[in-house]
């Protein structure tokens, strides 16, 4: 029950505060909230949607835990935005460039992501641990310099192939891709959705289970009580954003492996902003990111049945946003009442013990 | 409004008390920062109130400028019974507070400094020039109203905070540790303003634990110690040792047990420790520390707050890096290693238990369960872990055992450290640390800020274990304590340790001259010097339930 | 500060001119009014004008009666969608067009615009959605939609797809709809190649993708035809992948203005939205200004800089979609020229405001030329 209350019970009140403001703007610009809602639930039955929701919400997992290492603690890697963007690219530069026999071609594609995106998070991982520069504005600026460097290495000067008016890596060789589960005409779901699923179970293993995990959470909760503790902060520092950047790095994975087989200059971007949001909606939990990334993919796909009822989609935008802003707020309230209800539950048994604490053995040593 | 511009003649004669505080109890979830406070402050006469830190002095002075709500007592303000919701309603009775850390824009001038927020009284132009001015002649501080903040020292900012409260018109202010940023010179120019300002009818609550300064400037000091009010004297009366006495409580029965268990297996050998200030200014806050604690020995570090002790004890465990000097530990199994480079982990692992004078910022993960804090620090080692891997069950049963041996009062092992109050925290930390069986245990305020039962429990456990051939590095302000547990103890004074005494035969009073740096010397043997009981110190704290003061940080 | 600045320009343009006058000195004994081959009054040393155009304009007016009352006209827009003042909302005009003449019921058309930053499974249910509800044609605007055509339109065989600047391989039921934008670009490049004072002329481009790079090659290649000596500046806004660059007119600005620093006087402009810093720059500096994609010198949202808009560049994206919208009708869209280009009109130059009036025959002499193909231009920029 204190679980419930505790963990579900904010995510779902700002959910439905987050659904009021949405009705409450609908209404003032004509629409009708429950058509909408019918819709984008409807959608859901449509066509490919569900897969795509899957499919979208695999890659929102991956940034999402990315986001969520570092927030354990307390370190705002804000950068993986850039450091998808970097994995992704180098990875289909040198999955273009190779031939190597299938399953062994897509693991390397894999393999140099990851290590790729950890290269770019070591950037600002060391700036921070050897100079103390602010990895939030380290990693912001190094996301602007990320859509340089992808820009460069699409371009035809660097590694980009023309493909009509658009410019792209070489495309992956079959033997790179990774064959999805098809739904016949419903779509077919990414093979690397699995993927995301093993990195999720992963990062719940290290972070529960590992000594690793432990000196992270500890050190996110208090520096200070984790220094004291014997936890090495410039360490923790440099292989949580190296881990942070490697999965940043996987983030485009499930899409290149099982789609796109090349990075486009119109590949989208912004992955790792959804990152940021879903990781704030499931407070770092594997479990509750992946709720978020399916409750974000679900309000993204949905949204295109919007247009049919003569809404405008962009008040998904608004609903997200609402989202984000209400499970913070909820979740910090609710952790407040915890906490109160919690000291009044030890203070009653304390009490109902015999007497405050203290106070026998006060008399015997507490006397003048 | 207007109301604070009528002047009150010097010596007004017999107006009732500025203040009245009776009953104060303020209680924090699982602690109580102020227990049942009684206070009189006079009209027009400068009131300090005195206390160790963490006493309780802030959490008072809070709920007197309406920032904290009493759980019980009543506040009376010039006769009149009040309740304040916030500090608008304790400026608007004439309430002022200057708080330690000067709260000016840097980038304005003093004049808008001291109208900003307070533009309704007197608008921001010529009229309120004026009144500023008048203010500054009367009082006799001396401001240039254009000047800009960010070019003023320390002391003339303290002038304008001053100011500010006074534009506000306060009557009645209240200064948290004023002089701690002053230079003697300036304080004795502040005190001079205080005097004068003194004789127009202000009344001061003056914050300090500076006793030579409480003497020189007020005319009634109110001590209090873990929470409560010890007693009110005359300072002029009495001395700054009856002062410290009832400051530290010396009247508490100290917890002796003179058969020695010291061995000469040396454990802790410290050699020529030096650690530079980190502002970078090339002060030496530990100056050529040599000391040596043994098996089986409790070694006590005395000393005056801010002389080095916190500095010492973070060398010693690896949490700052000395600039010189070495460090050896000998383990229980009888292997000695240097420490000097190794990190704060590894030094654990040699041996060391600690148990941090600020359990929330440096011992507990106060949002986590008990069980995860039992890991803490302990993150390598079985029972709690397996190396890489943690041993949850291992850790669950280990916590089930101190809960049980400690006697930390919690309905189980899962609620979140931050419910428990402060001595079943305490009591959870040092249980902690002495559960890997260290070889040295350091050991700062052990007991601060905790109630008497967890005091004794601490102290017996602390002995016990020195019993099995555990060194204690004790630091503590509690010279009772000190006296009580220590088998050596050595005098810190401006990062050296200036002087040793015997526990056997010292008195508190002889250490708090030390430790002001009067005498290099202690006095082992008896010294007549003892006077009897301070004033005040016959009001017992035993009947405090529960004297945390942590709870003040709280807020 | 940013008065200090304008003022060096100010200063760097004054300078400028003082230099053309220079030349204008030397040059007066030989003025003429551009018909021989030693250059005009300031400026350029001319190429030889080449001879008058004798194609008249083909066109598209000559409208026969087709009915599309019967069709279901899907659109998908690029991001920005109607209303973005660029490419969407000339492919809308070409709807609006369909809808006036051709009699495609407006309940019958749906129109749907991309997200910012979607990934490619929204386009597909996109285009999904339009054709399982039985809209045909489809129009796709942008080649961001080629991929997500390539995937769906084998699966709706009956159903006929356009897209807009792209060509999808393999799906013959997909009709591309791209533009010579070099070769209208190229008539951009001779007008400013006239109309330089200094001899020395600019290009904006707002991302640095391939389709913009046609726009640069042909101006740059319109350009030294008419002007073999010319000075030619050339900078996009951002690199590909950024598409910022169609929607920053701040940056938009300062790229033009570094432009006419270096001595510029005439910018021709491929950046989208961000085209109105181009223009802003310009007045500032008065140098000229050439439009892109529609007659910028009537657009309601850069009607404060109309007066430095000498001409446009004008892609007739209404003029295709509205021709496909008519194929599809007459059931046969194998009329359609393959490029919509200069000989279709589907290309072209701008004559709003005057400005390039005096200039008219040389243009379309050209144009005539690139017409009976006796100039080949190319659509990427370098030698």
């Amino acid at each position: 029950m204190n679980v419930v209350r505790g963990k579900l019970l904010p995510p779902v009140l700002a959910i439905v505060f987050a659904a009021l403001l949405c009705s409450i703007a609908l209404l003032v610009s004509g629409g009708n909230p429950a058509s909408a809602l019918t819709a984008m639930v409807a959608q859901v039955g449509e066509g490919t949607t569900a897969v795509d929701i899957v499919n979208s919400a695999s890659v929102y997992y991956l940034a999402g835990l990315a986001v969520a290492i570092g927030f354990q603690m307390n370190l705002f890697n804000i950068g993986v935005e850039g450091q998808y963007r970097v994995g992704a690219v180098v990875a289909a530069i040198v999955g273009g460039a190779i031939s190597l026999p299938a399953g062994l071609h897509a693991a390397v594609i894999i393999v140099v992501a990851a290590l790729a995106g950890a290269a770019y998070a070591a950037i600002p991982a060391i700036l921070k641990v050897t100079r103390g520069v602010n990895e939030v504005i380290a990693t912001i600026m190094l996301n602007a310099i990320a859509a340089g460097v992808v820009a460069f290495l699409i371009s035809q000067d660097a590694f980009g192939v023309l493909r009509g008016n658009n410019i792209g890596t070489a495309e992956i060789a079959e033997t790179g891709w990774v064959p999805g589960i098809s739904f016949g005409s419903n779509g077919t779901v990414f093979g690397l959705v699995l993927l995301a699923a093993a990195v999720g179970v992963g990062y719940w293993v290290m972070m529960n289970r590992s000594r690793f995990g432990f000196e992270l959470r500890a050190s996110g909760e208090s520096a200070t009580a984790a220094s004291a503790g014997g936890v090495n902060a410039k360490r923790m520092v440099l292989v949580a954003m190296l881990l942070s950047g490697a999965m940043a790095g996987l983030v485009t994975m499930p899409e290149l492996l099982g789609r796109d087989h090349t990075y486009l200059i119109t590949s989208p971007t912004g992955y790792g902003f959804t990152g940021i949001a879903v990781a704030l909606l499931g407070r770092n939990h594997p479990g509750g990111v992946a709720l978020g990334a399916l409750l974000w993919a679900f309000l993204d796909k949905s949204a295109l049945a919007l247009d049919n009822v003569g809404v405008p989609k962009e008040i998904v935008t608004i609903m997200q946003g609402t989202i984000v802003l209400s499970v913070v707020v909820a979740y910090e309230i609710v952790r407040r009442l915890e906490l109160a209800a919690e000291q009044r539950r030890v203070g009653r048994q304390n009490s109902g013990n015999g007497g405050a604490p203290g106070q026998p053995a006060g008399a015997s040593a507490g006397g003048v | 409004m207007s109301s604070s511009a009528a002047p009150v003649a010097a010596g007004a004669g017999e107006a009732p008390p500025a203040v009245v505080l009776s009953g104060i109890t303020k209680r924090f979830p699982g602690v109580v920062a102020n227990s049942d406070v009684h206070l009189t402050v006079r009209h027009a006469e400068v009131h300090a109130l005195c206390g160790e830190n963490g006493a309780g002095k802030s959490t008072l002075m809070k709920i007197l400028y309406g920032m904290q709500h009493p759980d019980e007592g009543t506040i009376e303000v010039n006769g009149a019974p009040v309740r304040f919701r916030s500090p608008t309603d304790a400026i608007r009775a004439g309430i002022g507070m200057v708080h330690q850390h000067f709260m000016l824009a840097d980038n304005l001038t003093v004049l808008e400094n001291v109208v900003l927020g307070a533009e309704r009284l007197h608008g921001i132009g010529a009229r309120a020039r004026r009144r500023l001015v008048e203010l500054a002649e009367r009082t006799g501080m001396r401001v240039e109203p254009d000047a800009l903040v960010e070019r003023l020292g320390v002391a003339d900012r303290q002038r304008v905070e001053i100011l500010k409260v006074l534009y506000r018109g306060a009557r009645i202010i209240i200064l948290d540790e004023p002089t701690a940023v002053l230079v003697p010179q300036e304080v004795d120019e502040l005190f001079d303003t205080l005097r004068g300002m003194r004789e127009q009818g202000y009344t001061f609550l003056f914050i300090s634990h500076k006793l030579d300064e409480v003497r020189a400037i007020a005319d009634s000091v109110t001590v209090i110690r873990r929470g409560t009010t010890v007693g009110t004297a005359d300072p002029k009366s009495v001395s700054s040792r009856q002062l410290a006495e009832m400051m530290v409580g010396s009247a508490l029965p100290s917890p002796e047990t003179r058969e020695s268990t010291v061995t000469d297996q040396v454990v802790l050998r410290v050699e020529g420790l030096s650690l530079l200030a980190e502002d970078g200014s090339g002060r030496a806050v530990l100056d050529g520390i040599d000391l040596v604690v043994r098996s089986g020995e409790v070694l006590g570090i005395a000393g005056v707050e801010g002389n080095g002790q916190t500095e010492l004890v973070e060398t010693v465990m690896g949490m700052r890096h000395a600039s010189s000097g070495r460090v050896w530990l000998t383990g229980r199994d009888g292997t000695t290693r240097e420490l000097t480079n190794l990190t704060t982990l590894h030094r654990r692992e040699a041996g060391i238990g600690y148990v941090p004078e600020d359990r929330h910022r440096h011992g507990l993960l106060l949002t986590q369960p008990l069980w995860l804090n039992r890991v803490l620090g302990h993150q390598t080692r079985p029972p709690v872990s397996r190396g890489q891997w943690l041993d949850l069950a291992g850790a669950k049963q280990d916590t089930r055992r101190i809960v049980e041996e400690f006697d930390v009062r919690t309905p189980g092992i899962d609620v979140a450290a931050a419910a428990l109050s402060g001595g079943n925290q305490q009591k959870l930390v040092v249980g902690r640390e002495l559960s890997a069986d260290p070889a040295l245990l350091i050991a700062s305020h052990p007991t601060r800020g905790v109630d008497v039962g967890a005091q004794a429990l601490i102290w017996d456990q602390i002995r016990a274990a020195r019993a099995g051939g555990l060194a204690v590095l004790l630091i503590s302000a509690d010279l009772d304590e000190l006296i009580g547990l220590s088998d050596t103890i050595k005098v810190m004074f401006r990062g050296r340790l200036v002087a040793d005494a015997d526990p056997a035969s010292v008195t508190p009073e002889e250490l708090g001259s030390a430790m002001t740096g009067a005498t290099t010397d202690v006095p082992t043997g008896a010294h007549g010097g003892s006077t009897s009981d301070g004033p005040g110190t016959g009001s017992s704290t035993a009947d405090s339930e529960v004297a945390d003061s942590e709870g003040g940080e709280r807020g | 500060m940013r008065r200090r600045m304008r003022g060096l320009v100010v200063t760097a343009v004054a300078l400028t001119s003082a230099l053309s006058l220079a030349s204008c000195a030397r040059d007066t004994g030989t003025q003429n009014n551009g018909a021989g081959n030693t250059g005009n009054k300031t400026g350029c040393t001319l190429a030889p004008k080449p001879p008058a155009a004798s194609t008249t304009a083909s066109s598209s007016a000559q409208d026969e009666q087709v009915d599309g009352s019967k069709l279901k006209v899907g659109l998908a827009y690029d991001i920005g969608g109607r209303g973005d003042a660029s490419f969407n909302d000339a492919a809308a005009a070409g709807l609006d067009m369909a809808i006036s003449k051709l009699g495609v019921s407006k309940d019958n058309t749906k129109e749907l615009t991309a997200s910012p930053q979607e990934s490619e499974d929204a386009k597909q249910t996109r285009l999904r959605q339009l054709a399982s509800e039985g809209y045909s044609p489809i129009i796709t605007v942008g080649f961001a939609y080629s991929d997500a055509l390539k995937a769906v339109a084998p699966q709706f065989p009956d159903t006929k797809f356009a897209i807009v600047d792209a060509t999808v391989d393999g799906a013959p039921n997909v009709t591309p709809l791209i533009f010579a934008e070099e070769q209208g670009s190229f008539l951009a490049g001779v007008a400013a190649a006239y109309k330089s004072k200094s001899c020395h002329i600019g290009f904006v481009g707002g991302v640095e993708t391939p389709l913009i790079k046609k726009f640069e090659a042909g101006y740059i290649q319109g350009a030294k035809a008419a002007a073999p000596d010319i000075k030619i500046e050339s900078k996009y806004l951002t690199p590909a992948g950024d598409n910022s660059g169609f929607q920053d007119p701040p940056k938009g600005n300062v790229v033009a203005k570094g432009e006419i620093d270096a001595g510029a006087d005439v910018l021709y402009h491929a950046s989208g939205a961000s085209g109105k810093g181009v223009f802003e720059a310009a007045k500032t500096a008065n140098a000229l200004a050439i439009g892109v994609d529609s007659d910028q010198y009537n657009q309601a949202t850069v009607a404060d800089f109309k007066d430095v808009i000498m001409t446009s560049m004008i892609k007739r994206v209404d003029v295709a979609v509205y021709d496909y919208v008519k194929a599809v009708a007459k059931g046969d869209v194998s009329t359609l020229p393959k490029v919509f280009d200069l000989k279709s009109d589907g290309v072209g130059y701008s004559t709003s405001g005057g400005k390039v009036d005096d200039i008219k025959d040389v243009l379309d002499g050209y144009k005539g030329q690139i017409v009976d193909g006796k100039i080949t231009v190319k659509d990427t920029p370098g030698n």
